[in-house]
């Protein structure tokens, strides 16, 4: 079947069978490369996009539930200035993730910070559980999303946190 | 469609005897094996003739004991005696004997093995994920008969390994780099996470047993030790394995005699390999659960039992030169108290267990420590095991080229030596690029296993870093330096002292305090906190440090929670059920240095979670349980049946 769905802007027509899941959709037809299909269970968040403006497991989404719908994933995600105080609080805290999980924890940070501005240890660690990989020190983790929220409410308002 | 037949030689050569085949050929050895390679120009194009391929084989009995083997199970077998171990039997007045048990973990490393290879004429290109390239390349040379100088490997940048990429993805390369040959394409093979998970080298299982003999005070006379380690159906790293289990197991503890069996058992299971750690988990599970029980048979203290058999100045076990300093327990011990406030916590969950020993009420809670050490030394990761290079360049547009093995390592260490470059030479951070040496067959070098080696790569970038700046203003640009480390020599070592002998050299000491709570309606162990005392001479970087550690002790106590891997049910649906514990369940993790900032060398603190944890884990679930259950993991439904039957 065909979908039709704004993928990063563009509207895309994609080619899907019944039993494909999002992520092997978009992997496949548009190869890109910032999505991984790999627990398929919605719990590495290898996978993560934002799908009509939530953010959601793609490996946990059907195809076919695309059709209609906007997806972001982090190849536009990244363009966004907020990407780059993420950036300088993983650098500056020594947590940067390994490449197979830094879009994902990228794109999760990225999405507490809009919704959140100053987010509390609890939002953090409830954020953060959408993504599971044993690269990172989840504590220094903690400490990267409230300098990244720092940087990017000193960047936006030019305020302190 | 490319079987065994078609390659110029069969297999990896390794310490097994027949090496490890790159396709099974007469034999299936494992579930899971690789028997050939069904090449299509896409993944989807492969599984359609993957379903119409139909294998023939005759069923025979696969071997699954391994607790009472037959000799021809046996891979790797030590020995070794020391004292007149009958004669303080006899002389003991108690006598103990206990087998622990260690499941198969797996340690859920970030990415799934792959590999991609590709000819030009004669020469190979291979990219995959790999702690060691020389390895690979040796074995690529081997396999495909090329000589090692028109292989190149290049390790892709990886998450943590976790050990889990040692030897493992040279099969895989080897596999690619054959079918590449053989279709004239560029070859790529990437494991999905479940054949991952149900189909590649997990953490070995092991069993030992440990008869002791001790006198009316508590303190050590003998010890019998039979160590038995399930490697599956192939590890090359099994005498490696054995080595520093046993090096390991007699812990921190000074005994006059001593015999040690050890042996690498052979079984028809995924290849059960050297994971974080490499065998020093087994050991220290072991000792340290067996310290416990002795302390329990005499009604006293476990910290007291293991102050009265701790290794002193000038003692040593086998005949190993003497400690020449004392080990730091007391001051461990004494920081280890104060911030976990253990013997308030400890008195208080002994009362609670005396007056409630089935636990039906209230608290199900336990606290324990453990004291372990990291040794920087490998007993038979190759000669140059130990030897790690550095290469510098400045060029005149001032960027810095640092060429190293340890290219392959991790981001945060790789920032942490930018930071350590740029200060010396007063450049940008992102002025400074990390790269392979191009003709790394030209130096053996060994694996970079956790965080062996990182010191000393920092310690070589800041050497040849300041050789630099010294010429930097008298020469013009560019400017190198080199430098390599010598395989670690620092204690002479006896003629016949037993390979596994622990010689103490370049250790860093931990204490470690964790503290537990059984769910009292699932059973499962919850850990809610772990408190690490470290002494390991100079922290270079203490942020990377704690970042590096903390990370591991989750490693080590997710494998403590996890589900024992059962080879044979094991399925996609527990891969994740067991991949670690989730932000939400986070225990509190609290790490202090013992004066980091001295002027010391600096020592690999990376596996010392995997070491101390799960020993002090299991012992403060003994504690909660007021049962020695001798076995780690436990699983839930276990605990409880445990806790109904007490």
């Amino acid at each position: 079947m065909i979908i039709d769905v704004t993928v990063n802007g563009v509207q895309r027509h994609l080619k899907s069978r019944s039993g494909d899941r999002l992520v092997d959709m978009l992997r496949k037809e548009l190869r890109l490369s910032s999505l991984n299909a790999d627990c398929l269970q919605g719990r590495c968040g290898k996978c993560l996009v934002f799908m009509d403006g939530r953010i959601v497991h793609s490996c946990l989404i059907p195809a076919f539930k695309a059709r209609g719908g906007t997806i972001l994933t982090f190849e536009e995600i990244a363009k966004n200035p907020e990407v780059n105080d993420i950036e300088k609080a993983f650098h500056a805290t020594h947590t940067q993730p390994c490449p197979f999980c830094h879009t994902a924890k990228t794109m999760v940070i990225f999405d507490l910070l809009s919704r959140v501005p100053l987010p509390s240890e609890e939002d953090i660690v409830e954020a953060l559980d959408m993504v599971s990989c044993p690269c990172g020190d989840p504590i220094g983790l903690i400490q990267t999303v409230k300098l990244a929220a720092e940087l990017r409410n000193k960047r936006k308002f030019n305020r302190e946190a | 469609m490319i079987l065994a037949q078609d390659l110029p030689t069969y297999s990896l050569s390794t310490c097994f005897k027949e090496g490890i085949p790159v396709f099974a050929s007469e034999q299936i050895s494992y579930r899971g094996e690789a028997l050939g390679l069904i090449l299509g120009p896409d993944p989807g194009s492969c599984d359609e003739l993957a379903a119409s391929a139909r294998v023939d084989c005759d069923e025979e009995e696969p071997e699954r004991e391994w607790e009472s083997f037959s000799s021809s199970q046996i891979v790797f077998h030590y020995s070794a005696e020391y004292g007149d171990l009958d004669a303080k039997f006899d002389a003991a007045s108690i006598e103990l004997k206990e087998v622990y048990r260690n499941g198969i973990f797996d340690h859920h490393y970030s990415e799934p093995v792959g590999a991609l290879a590709q000819w030009e004429a004669s020469k190979l290109s291979v990219h995959c994920a790999t702690q060691w390239p020389d390895d690979l390349r040796r074995h690529l040379a081997d396999v495909l008969t090329v000589p090692e100088s028109d292989i190149v490997v290049y390790p892709t940048e990886m998450g943590r390994t976790l050990d889990g990429k040692l030897w493992y993805p040279s099969l895989v390369a080897a596999q690619a780099a054959a079918a590449a040959k053989i279709s004239g394409k560029p070859v790529r093979i990437l494991y999905t996470r479940e054949e991952d998970f149900l189909h590649t080298t997990k953490q070995a299982r092991s069993a030992v047993s440990i008869r002791s003999g001790s006198d009316d005070q508590g303190r050590l006379l003998a010890l019998d030790i039979v160590i038995l380690i399930n490697i599956g159906a192939y590890n090359p790293l099994a005498s490696e394995l054995i080595y520093q289990a046993v090096s390991a197991i007699t812990g921190i503890y000074s005994c006059p005699a001593i015999r040690i069996e050890a042996y690498a058992i052979r079984s028809n299971t995924i290849p059960l390999g050297a994971m974080g750690s490499i065998g020093a988990t087994h050991a220290f599970f072991a000792i340290e659960a067996h310290m416990n029980n002795l302390a329990q048979r005499y009604a006293k203290h476990p910290a007291e039992i293991k102050a009265l058999n701790m290794l002193k100045k000038g003692q040593s076990v086998f005949g190993a030169p003497g400690l020449s300093n004392d080990i730091p327990f007391a001051r461990i011990h004494r920081e280890l108290e104060q911030i976990s406030d253990y013997p308030r916590k400890y008195a208080s969950y002994e009362l609670v267990k005396k007056r409630d020993p089935g636990c039906r009420e209230g608290i199900v809670r336990g606290i324990a420590l453990t004291l372990g050490y990291q040794t920087g030394r490998s007993f038979s990761l190759q000669s140059g095991g130990n030897v790690y290079s550095v290469e510098v360049t400045l060029d005149r547009d001032l960027r810095l080229r640092i060429k190293t093995q340890a290219a392959i390592g991790s981001e945060p260490l790789k920032t942490m030596w930018r930071k350590t470059a740029a200060e010396i030479l007063s450049i940008q951070e992102d002025h400074i690029d990390f790269l392979l040496p191009e003709n790394t067959h030209s130096l053996p070098s060994g694996p970079m296993t956790l965080s062996r080696g990182s010191s000393l790569i920092h310690a070589l970038i800041e050497k040849t870093c300041r050789s630099i700046q010294k010429k930097r203003f008298r020469e013009s640009l560019p400017i190198s330096a080199k430098a390599r480390t010598r395989p670690l020599k620092t204690q002479a070592v006896p003629e016949n002292l037993f390979p596994g002998a622990q010689l103490f050299d370049s250790v860093s000491w931990c204490g470690t305090a964790v503290e537990v709570e059984i769910d009292t309606l699932t059973g499962i162990p919850i850990p809610l906190a772990v408190w690490m005392v470290i002494d390991a001479g100079k922290i270079v970087n203490q942020q990377t440090a704690l970042a590096s550690l903390r990370a591991s002790a989750l490693s080590a106590l997710a494998l403590c929670t996890a589900n024992d891997f059962d080879p044979l049910e094991a399925g996609r649906k527990d891969y994740m059920a067991d991949s670690g514990l989730r932000m939400l369940q986070l225990p509190r993790i609290e790490i202090e240095f013992i004066e980091p900032d001295r002027n010391t060398a600096a020592r690999g603190i990376g596996e010392l979670p995997f070491i101390t944890i799960p020993a002090a884990f299991y012992s403060a679930l003994t504690q909660a349980l007021g049962l020695d259950p001798r076995q780690l993991p436990l699983k839930g439904g276990e605990i409880l049946r445990l806790l109904e039957g007490s």
